[in-house]
């Protein structure tokens, strides 16, 4: 037992000194999955660390990623951010807070075709923040709702955390997926109804209320939009109805995706090439990670540190809620320093097998974890919306941060709404039969 | 001359890497129409290959456009002198555990040729070649991270940072 005290110090001084002092997050767990094994395990750590990164590598499940990041990559650079804009304002203009709700549904419907928030909340902001304050909107709202709802990226389908998240805790991404639909829509709802609220109790912080618009003006506006909702359609509902892996639905959302820049006109060579190079980026940063993190699983396996760890939560008798809400405080405080995958890589080599223990579904986790994730997108210093916000209005990073806590609020309260009612995240995946 | 050689090669590893990120793809295009058509095409051994060597020839590109994660926080807080001390240290200690790895990763793919390992699936691929990628991928790392170091003892500040820079603005 004290080996193990000693060897998870020794792990967690390592990871803490090379995490603070700018190591990049996939070299720093790779450091300490080689102290901990060539210090306090017999085994031949170097090729037991080569063969784990290797089958972390090649896993079949993770191909959908680098896909999924292209189509976002792909789709954000076409004009669709304006057509969202004109084609969802006119149905919410007569709602309370009026065009507030464009940033909100439209980033609902990003997120259905894009697998990360900053993606999300880039390409909706880069239209909808000028046009909102050109009419005047609050501007603490204008960026709350932004921010928030960006994060609803994670949660609907396709997500990239979500399958970081399949692939590390082996649950399936395709199951995971669908069970993100039920809780994004919920916290649409949830945040459309803060927005009405509020703009309700500031009735006066609100500009002048858009002309009215006749339902056929509506539908012509919003024609452009049609492509993307069935391209959503397909690549969900293929997923959904058994027929693609989460793979070749990502491929159908690729050639979509193409097929719709093309039509805008928005594909060229240079454009097709810089989607390509920066989905390549972006998806071997993740996959370095998770690479990593294999190494750091083994490591922390051979030094049996989870088995340990749940022993310990085990004698503690703690129920399961306590437990819940001790592993969400963790998180939300690594969420102030790290990003979504590092912390979900993080936190499975350790928190899995206590879950396990605890009878908590992992399926259901995933959705609680992602929720969590997108918590940590918005609270500071290191919150990635916060960035994107940043670099879109030039606000300080406080000022964005403080417009955003309402919505952090919400995404609390949605945390306690799938506890309280887990069918809200079982009910749909159950429907699926198979996985 | 070797800073021109360098660049090539960290680039078209990354040119490298999109090109199998995109095969990917046509794998899986291949698989859907193949089965819509009554043939049994089996893309997925081959496209989880395609997606290892897509990581792994990306690794120092993407190192050196600066879009690895990692906590900026003290680095954004230090000038000069001791941001240059600091920088040294992370690739330092980055390239000491990357090389590390890098060397058990062409045990790896030297044991697969020696013992003639081949792949589950119905290719048959022997595991020698994609795990050379691996192998490749993470020493061109190692020597993208002691390129930066080098260039921050120089008095420079390292490439990776810019990338950071532009992206937190």
């Amino acid at each position: 037992m004290d080996q193990i005290v000693l060897a998870s110090t020794v792990m967690l001084a390592v990871v803490l000194l090379f995490l603070a002092s700018g190591v990049w997050v996939a070299i720093s767990l790779l450091a300490a999955s080689i102290a901990a094994l060539v210090l306090f395990t017999p085994v031949p750590a170097g090729s037991l660390l080569a063969s784990s990164m290797w089958d972390a590598s090649w896993n079949w499940a993770l191909t959908a990623l680098p896909l999924f990041v292209w189509m976002g990559e792909i789709l954000s650079r076409t004009r669709l951010s304006s057509d969202m804009f004109s084609g969802v304002a006119p149905w919410v203009s007569r709602l309370p807070g009026r065009l507030l709700h464009v940033n909100v549904l439209s980033c609902g419907i990003m997120a259905a075709v894009a697998g990360s928030s900053a993606v999300t909340a880039a390409t909706i902001g880069r239209m909808s923040l000028p046009e909102l304050s050109r009419r005047g909107y609050n501007e603490n709202m204008m960026i709350g709702t932004l921010a928030g709802s960006g994060t609803l990226g994670l949660l609907i389908p396709p997500s990239i955390v979500m399958i970081v998240y399949g692939v590390t805790a082996q649950q399936s991404v395709a199951r995971l997926f669908i069970a993100g639909i039920l809780p994004g829509l919920v916290l649409v709802l949830l945040f459309m109804g803060y927005v009405a609220l509020w703009s309700m109790a500031n009735a006066e912080r609100m500009p002048a209320a858009e002309p009215r618009v006749k339902l056929r003006t509506k539908l012509w506006e919003s024609r452009r939009l049609i492509p993307v909702l069935l391209l959503i359609i397909a690549v969900i509902g293929s997923i959904y109805g058994g027929i693609a892996t989460p793979t070749e639905a990502a491929t159908i959302g690729v050639v979509g995706s193409l097929a719709l820049a093309a039509a805008y006109g928005g594909l060229s060579m240079a454009t097709f090439m810089e989607s390509l190079l920066a989905a390549t980026r972006m998806s071997c940063m993740i996959a370095f990670i998770i690479g990593c993190a294999a190494c750091l699983t083994i490591a922390v396996g051979f030094v049996d540190i989870p088995r340990a760890l749940a022993g310990w939560v085990d004698s503690l008798g703690l129920s399961r809620y306590a437990l819940l809400a001790v592993l969400a405080f963790f998180i939300l405080v690594m969420g102030c320093f790290l990003e979504g995958i590092s912390i979900i890589v993080l936190s499975a080599s350790v928190m899995l097998p206590m879950l396990e223990a605890a009878d908590v579904d992992l399926l259901w986790f995933g959705v609680f974890v992602v929720i969590l994730i997108e918590a940590a997108q918005i609270t500071p210093p290191v919150g990635f919306n916060l960035f994107v916000l940043q670099s879109l209005t030039g606000r300080s990073i406080w000022r964005i941060t403080v417009a955003t806590v309402p919505f952090f609020l919400i995404l609390m309260l949605l945390l306690v709404v799938i506890t309280m009612a887990p069918a809200v995240v079982t009910w749909l995946p159950g429907l699926m039969g198979r996985g | 001359m070797i800073r021109r050689v360098l660049d090539t090669l960290y680039l078209g590893s990354g040119y490298l890497a999109a090109l199998f990120l995109a095969l990917i793809a046509v794998a899986i295009i291949l698989q859907v129409v193949g089965r819509s058509l009554g043939y049994v095409v089996d893309s997925t051994e081959i496209a989880g290959f395609f997606m290892a060597a897509s990581s792994f020839f990306a690794l120092a590109h993407t190192f050196k456009s600066g879009s690895h994660v990692r906590v900026t926080i003290l680095a954004h807080a230090l000038t000069g002198g001791t941001r240059r001390l600091l920088e040294t240290w992370c690739c330092l200690a980055a390239a000491a555990a990357t090389g590390y790895l890098a060397w058990h990763a062409i045990g790896l793919a030297w044991q697969s040729w020696d013992f003639e390992d081949i792949s589950p699936g119905l290719l048959a691929i022997p595991f020698w070649i994609p795990q050379s990628a691996m192998a490749a991928g993470l020493v061109l790392l190692v020597v993208a991270l002691l390129d930066e170091a080098v260039a921050v003892l120089r008095g420079r500040m390292p490439s990776y940072a810019s990338g950071e820079d532009t992206a937190l603005d």
